[in-house]
This record gives structure tokens, C-alpha cells and sequence, in this order.
């Protein structure tokens, strides 16, 4: 078990090295850079020299590179050029606003996606599991931005039953969630179809198994055939997925932050890669990918916990 | 599968659950916490702010908040435009125009216990922004000052290497002609300063949340008197359709920067909401590079001006929400003037120009950025061309790229505005002096402004330099390096419960004047 939490721990950090390393040079490969956005309309040559030996742009890449890893090794991610403000922090402050979403769209999504799912696969080739399909075929097809505008035209407008702005500076916590409704509502929505479908075809896989049709034949109910023999194992695939989507929708929630005003781990990096803020989209990436594989390898450990035979595999 | 498993299975489910909710709840809670008292004026900004000194500020949304948070030694009325005092109460000038001395007002008192604001504030804030190790983005809008002396305690004199009549333009409340105080400047630290501005304005800075929102609170002891709010709230709002529900729902007061015409007329048919619009200062440009073949051929240009439908982009794309640029200088300036050459949509005298001009077929790349309306106003632009025989390339650049490109200044053609204070130098010279070559905004590299932009500079009497400037632009709509594609119209909306807003021209907005009745 050490061995296995020790691997797991170092194949965690070369990830998260590798995903800073590539994001570091891609940012430098793409036109434009943090002087011009820095002094604009009226850039002179000097200034724009200047400014750029001050951010050590003049260096040789490879030496950019070596000193911004030296540094991130002794925890300073450096400053935004931006705001003048630690990177490290401000990439901190937006990460509590994704979290909040992404946990709240999960859990909307997994209320929705598995008991639409196991409907579906129990059901499977009647007029509710083709409705159900289509629904989530839908749910997959409608960019996440468009729902998003329908929703706030449809409940916070005509029927005003939410907020339009998707975060808010109250302390209450009830008015907090009331604001974070619609957005975890969308963003749970588009996450629940894809479960939805998951949970459908891993159920049916389990419901063709050996074991389901004896437990059948020796007349077990139905209800526990399904919920307490099927379901249970058809989770297990269904659960990973969930924690790849969490991860995910941490980063990807760009569309639903920007439709809902919400500040937000992608908006941040979004807009640090408009400004060529080198320093803070590379802190933004780094905590972002830590997150990931963060989720995944706890996932992984409780998985080695849960059954065994992931352990050895 | 063992029954042992299948409980680990169900205790993992319900831990699982348990720790959603409880990770969920906690995160709710510890959430960044700002006030959101009845009396705060909440005001919706497209963009995050992030630049809040004046050295090195830039973008419309960090300059509304930096003028509510700073003064000049002297400021635009609003609505008028004109100079008007600020932290100078008078100013004389030297004969020969090369000598300005302010005399400051007393008892004007920096934001949180900064002190006393004295001569030699001003002295820093103007020095600060020449001195290169600054790197101020404005250190050439102060070009020609030798020196800033502070000869008492409320007395400062700013001195010119040649006579600049439109130097009171550069001291205007904007950019760098915000004052800001030596002590707080130096006991704050550059970096830290540019996020923790202290002004003595109308209001105070409070907080910033990355990405939510940016407040600032009333200033009680604000010389002019207190404001009748006791704060703003910036509301960082970026889509519009989102942000006109959120002021239809009474979630904000002021939608600033409306800019989308569906949007303009969705608010306008809206019960409880007043739409208030005005010219702006900044005309939307297609930059000719007249270095680059044919566009050095004058009878080329002049072809594209009269081949682009204006008027028909005006109409129908904007809705007539925007109006016609005549020159580079809009109707808010004091300069503005029609009697200019004028370039009504005409393909038959076009081609015929373009036939003229001896110059066979050719490819016109059209470079814009990727930013709405920039990216699509550009097609009707291309398609109005191919109809007069030339042969369009349309090129669209993610900001950083358009930058770096215009920055470059070897494309043939660009779509850019200055947007600025009512100076009339901030477009001309920013657009057709020399020393705007690249890097700088004269990407049409033109050279034949220069000696009509000096005449102008060194010519104290207004009537007379104001007939420079026309000159001036009479030339350059003959010689078209710049076709003004449009002149902006700012639109900006609040609710009933607002009174006393004043529309300023600069793209910024100003809620000192305002009440809430809420």
C-alpha cells in the first residue's frame, strides 16, 4: 500500500511539472507578449525593451524556463505583471468559486444522470428509455452557454425565480446557494447526460451478467436485483467518470461562468491568456492540474481500497 | 463479489455524500465576503479591473473606477467637456507659454490617512510618470515638461522646453494627470500600489474580488462634500443579454459600456429603465499603411473611402446607433467640423478612381481583432470592396497577436480607435505624427501632419489654433491614411432608482453626482 500511495504521489508531480512545462512554452509560442499588452498604444522601442528586461523577457528561453521552475520548487509562482499581485494568490481566490460550482453541478448531475440511467437501462427499448436518450442526446448537443442564456431568460426573467448574476458578495449563506443555483443547475444538467448515458449502458452490461439472471431465477425481487446487485456494480465505471468530470468541469466551466458572471478558475486563466500574463496563467495551470490528478489519484486510492484487484492491475 | 465489499461499497456512497454536502456548505461559507448596503450604487463592468495607478493604467473599466478614486489638477465637465478647476482652485500661464503655475486648494486630505495633499505630491506624480524607471505607458503624453517645481507648500509651477498649449489636456483628471501621493505611493510599494490606490476623491478603495467585483466606499471628508451614496459596487458583468436582465430584475443600477444594438433597443422598450447615449470621443478606423503598395497611391485610398457603404454599416449593422465619422475628431470635440472633404458611398467614382490611379488588381488584407464588433463590421467592409475590384483578405487576431501585429506596424491595413479625453492631440498625434511610427498607433505612416500638429501645439490662442487643427484635418480626409469608419455613440442605462447621472464622452462613468431612491 505504501508503495502503491508512494507511486501514485510521484507520477502526480511529474504530471503536474509536465502540464506547467508544456503550458510554459506554448504561452511564449504565441504572438504577443505581456510588454505590448502592458504599454499599448503608446509602446516606444525603449519602453517596451525595458519593461521586457524587467520581466526577464530578454533572457534565452531555456533560462526563463530554469529560473521560473527554481522559483515554483520554492513556492514563488512570481507576480502578475497585471496587477502587481502575487500569482499564486489570486489564482487561490478564484479556486473556492469553482469548486463550489463544480461540486454543485455534480451533485445535480448525479441525482439526475443515475436514477434517469438505470430508468433507461430497465426499461430499455421502451418509449421511456428513447425519450430518455433523446433528452440526454439533447442535453449533450445544446452548447452549455445557450442553455445557460434560456435558463436566465426563462427563470430569472419571466418566471423570476433566480438571480441573473451567478455570484454575489452576501454573507448569508442561503442567499449564496440562491445565486448558485441556476449555474450548478446548467452546468449539472449538461454533466447529467452524459451519467445519464454511462449509468445506462453499464447497467445493461451488468444485467446480462451470470449472476444477475441466477439471482432472477431464484426469485429475487426485482427492486433488489436492480438497485442492490445491478446498480451497485454498474457504479463502479460510472464513479470514475464522475471523478474525471468533477476535475474537469473545474477548469471547464469557462462558458458557464461567463453566461452566469461568476468568477472562476477557467474565466481567470481565460483572461490571463488574453493579457500574456505568463506569470498567472502558469500559477492558474499549475493548481488547476494539481486539482485533477489531485481528484483522480484519491479516486484511484479508494478504488485500490474498495477492490482490491485495481491495486494489482 | 462478497458481502464485505458491497459494504464498503454502501458506507463509501454515503461518505462520499455526506462529504459533498459538507465540502459544499463549508466552501458557501468561507466565500469572499464584501458589504451590499441599500445606499450602494451597483454599476455592471464588461471587463475585470486589475491596473489602478495611474502610471500605468489602461482600459475603461480600471479608469471609471480610478475616477472615483482620483483627481487632476484639473478636470472635463461631465457634460460640458470644458476645463475645469479640480485640485488646482486657479492656474496662470508664462507669456511665452512655457511656464504654468498652479495654486492648489487647501486642506485637501489623501484617503486613509495618507496626510495632507501638498505641491509636492504633484510634483512626484508628474516626475513618477516621466521618470523611465517607471516605465509609464504615459511618459510620452508628458514629453517637453523639464521640469515640476513646488514652490510652497500649495504652489507648483510645471515648465516646458517649448511653448504646448494643449498641456492642460495632458493634466486633466485621466491617466496620467491623476495626482497621487508621494508617502502612500512609497510606503505601499509600486507593485502592491497598483492594486491599493490611494486619491483624494469622492471615494475610497475597498476591495477587490478577482473576477466578481471591485468596491469603493464614500470618502466623507471629500472636498467638494460628500457623495450622496455610501459606495459603488463594479459588478463584473460580461455578457450584455445577461447584465440587461440583471437591471431589468433591479440586480444592478447602471449598466455601463452597452454597446450591443439589440440590446440598446431591448432596454429601450423596458419599463423602469432609461437609456441615456452620447458621441463619444473616438471614431472607429480603417488604417490605410501608405508604405505598403498601392495604398501609397493617394487616388487608392481615396477609392476605398468612397467604396466602403458608411452609411449602410451605420444603418443596418448598427441600427443607427452609431454616426458618421467625418474625420478622426467626433462632435464632442470643440474642433469638430463637416467642412471636410466628404466620401459618400460611391462605387462608379471609385472604380473610376481606382482606374485612374493606374494601379491594376490587387489583395487588400483587412486586419482586425477578434472582439466584437471589430471582427464582424470588417465583412461588410471586405464585400463593399470586392464590389468596386478589390480583391479582400479578411484577417482576424486574438488580442495579444492584433497587438503585436499593429506594435509590428507592417500590415497593409488595420481596424483601430483611439479611445481618450476630449484632447483633440489624442487622436491627431496618436494617429499621424511621426513619432506615433511604429511601435504606435500611426500604422498608415503617415509624415505630413507633423509641422501643422507643432504650428498647433506652440499657438496660444485658441480661436487661431482651433483653425490649425481643421486645417489639419481638412488634409488628412484629402489624403485619407485614415478612414473613420464610424463615430462611436457610448450607450449606458440605469433604473429609476438612479437620479443625477451625467454621461461623460471619455468611455468612463462618474457616480459622484448620483442619488439611489430605492
Amino acid at each position: 500500500m505504501v508503495k502503491y500511495l508512494a507511486q501514485r504521489l510521484l507520477l502526480m508531480g511529474i504530471t503536474v511539472t509536465g502540464m506547467v512545462t508544456v503550458v510554459f512554452f506554448l504561452l511564449r509560442l504565441i504572438p504577443g507578449d505581456p510588454a505590448e499588452y502592458m504599454l499599448g498604444d503608446y509602446a516606444t522601442e525603449e519602453s517596451l525593451a525595458a519593461l521586457r528586461a524587467e520581466l526577464g523577457l530578454d533572457l534565452p528561453i531555456h533560462e526563463q524556463y530554469v529560473r521560473f521552475m527554481g522559483r515554483a520548487f520554492s513556492g514563488d509562482l512570481g507576480t502578475s505583471v497585471v496587477t502587481g499581485q502575487p500569482a499564486l494568490a489570486e489564482v487561490l481566490a478564484s479556486l473556492p468559486w469553482s469548486a463550489a460550482l463544480a461540486l454543485a453541478g455534480i451533485v445535480i448531475a448525479i441525482v439526475i444522470g443515475v436514477p434517469l440511467g438505470v430508468i433507461s437501462a430497465v426499461r430499455q427499448g421502451s418509449w421511456t428509455d428513447l425519450g430518455v436518450m433523446l433528452v440526454a442526446l439533447a442535453g449533450i448537443s445544446f452548447p452549455v452557454f445557450w442553455v445557460g442564456l434560456v435558463a436566465i431568460l426563462v427563470f430569472a426573467h419571466e418566471l423570476p425565480l433566480f438571480p441573473a448574476l451567478g455570484a454575489t458578495s452576501s454573507e448569508n449563506p442561503l442567499t449564496r446557494l440562491h445565486h448558485l443555483a441556476l449555474p450548478a443547475l446548467v452546468l449539472g444538467i449538461s454533466v447529467a447526460a452524459y451519467i445519464a448515458r454511462l449509468t445506462r449502458s453499464a447497467m445493461l452490461e451488468v444485467l446480462g451478467q451470470d449472476y444477475v439472471r441466477v439471482a432472477r431465477a431464484m426469485g429475487v425481487r426485482e427492486n433488489r436485483v436492480v438497485y442492490r446487485l445491478a446498480l451497485r456494480n454498474a457504479l463502479i465505471p460510472v464513479l470514475s467518470v464522475i471523478g474525471v468530470t468533477f476535475a474537469w468541469s473545474l477548469g471547464s466551466a469557462i462558458l458557464v461562468e461567463a453566461v452566469f458572471s461568476r468568477p472562476g478558475l477557467g474565466s481567470m486563466i481565460l483572461k490571463a491568456i488574453f493579457a500574456r500574463d505568463y506569470q498567472l496563467v502558469q500559477a492558474g495551470v499549475m493548481v488547476l492540474s494539481l486539482a485533477v490528478v489531485l481528484i483522480n489519484t484519491s479516486l484511484d486510492i479508494v478504488y485500490g481500497i474498495v477492490d482490491p484487484r485495481v491495486r494489482t492491475a | 463479489m462478497t458481502s464485505t465489499i458491497k459494504g464498503h461499497h454502501a458506507s463509501f456512497m454515503v461518505k462520499a455524500t455526506l462529504a459533498v454536502f459538507a465540502t459544499v456548505t463549508a466552501v458557501l461559507t468561507a466565500m469572499p465576503v464584501s458589504f451590499a448596503a441599500n445606499d450602494v450604487l451597483r454599476v455592471r463592468i464588461g471587463s475585470d479591473v486589475g491596473v489602478l495607478d495611474p502610471a500605468r493604467i489602461f482600459g475603461i473599466e480600471n479608469q471609471t473606477v480610478a475616477g472615483h478614486i482620483y483627481n487632476g489638477l484639473v478636470k472635463y465637465d461631465q457634460a460640458t467637456n470644458k476645463i475645469m478647476p479640480d485640485l488646482a482652485r486657479e492656474w496662470t500661464v508664462s507669456p511665452d507659454g512655457t511656464e504654468y503655475t498652479f495654486k492648489l486648494r487647501d486642506g485637501v486630505t489623501w484617503h486613509k490617512g495618507h496626510g495632507e495633499l501638498t505641491a509636492d505630491d504633484v510634483k512626484f506624480s508628474l516626475e513618477r510618470v516621466l521618470d523611465p524607471e517607471t516605465k509609464s505607458r504615459y511618459a510620452g503624453q508628458l514629453a517637453g515638461v523639464t521640469a515640476v517645481e513646488a514652490v510652497d507648500k500649495l504652489t507648483v509651477k510645471v515648465k516646458l522646453d517649448k511653448p504646448n498649449a494643449g498641456l492642460l489636456n495632458k493634466l486633466t483628471a485621466f491617466n496620467q494627470g491623476w495626482i497621487v501621493s508621494r508617502k502612500a505611493v512609497t510606503e505601499i510599494g509600486d507593485k502592491n500600489y497598483q492594486m491599493q490606490p490611494i486619491g483624494t476623491g469622492p471615494f475610497m478603495f475597498e476591495k477587490w474580488t478577482p473576477g466578481n467585483q471591485v468596491t469603493v466606499t464614500a470618502n466623507p471628508d471629500y472636498f467638494e462634500g460628500a457623495p450622496k451614496i455610501a459606495g459603488v459596487a463594479f459588478k463584473l458583468i460580461k455578457d450584455e443579454t445577461a447584465a440587461a436582465i440583471a437591471l431589468e430584475n433591479g440586480e444592478i443600477d447602471i449598466f455601463f459600456a452597452l454597446q450591443q444594438p439589440v440590446i440598446i433597443d431591448r432596454l429601450k422598450n423596458a419599463k423602469g429603465v432609461t437609456v441615456q447615449d452620447r458621441p463619444a470621443n473616438h471614431t472607429i478606423n480603417l488604417v490605410l499603411n501608405t508604405s505598403k503598395k498601392p495604398l501609397d497611391n493617394v487616388k487608392v485610398r481615396q477609392a476605398i473611402a468612397y467604396g466602403v457603404n458608411r452609411e449602410g454599416l451605420i444603418k443596418g449593422y448598427f441600427k443607427g446607433t452609431k454616426a458618421m465619422g467625418h474625420s478622426v475628431l467626433t462632435s464632442s470635440f470643440p474642433e469638430y467640423t463637416e467642412d471636410l472633404p466628404q466620401y459618400p458611398h460611391d462605387p462608379e467614382k471609385a472604380k473610376a478612381l481606382l482606374a485612374e490611379s493606374g494601379v491594376g488588381a490587387f489583395e487588400l488584407e483587412l486586419v482586425s481583432v477578434g472582439l466584437s464588433p471589430y471582427d464582424q463590421l470588417i465583412i461588410p467592409v471586405a464585400n463593399d470592396l470586392n464590389k468596386i475590384g478589390i480583391d479582400t483578405k479578411i484577417t482576424i487576431l486574438e488580442r495579444g497577436a492584433y497587438l503585436q501585429a499593429r506594435t509590428k506596424g507592417d500590415v497593409m491595413t488595420v481596424i483601430t480607435g483611439v479611445v481618450g479625453p476630449p484632447d483633440p492631440d489624442s487622436p491627431l498625434v496618436t494617429l499621424y505624427a511621426t513619432k506615433s511610427f511604429p511601435p504606435g498607433l500611426n500604422t498608415a505612416r503617415y509624415d505630413k501632419a507633423d509641422e501643422l500638429l507643432a504650428r498647433a501645439a506652440g499657438e496660444l490662442d485658441p480661436a487661431k489654433r482651433t483653425g490649425i487643427y481643421r486645417q489639419l484635418l481638412k488634409q488628412t480626409m484629402t489624403d485619407v491614411p485614415v478612414l473613420p469608419l464610424y463615430a462611436d455613440r457610448l450607450f449606458i442605462a440605469h433604473s429609476d432608482a438612479v437620479s443625477g447621472f451625467v454621461q461623460n464622452s471619455l468611455f468612463t462613468m462618474q457616480s459622484y453626482s448620483v442619488s439611489l431612491n430605492r
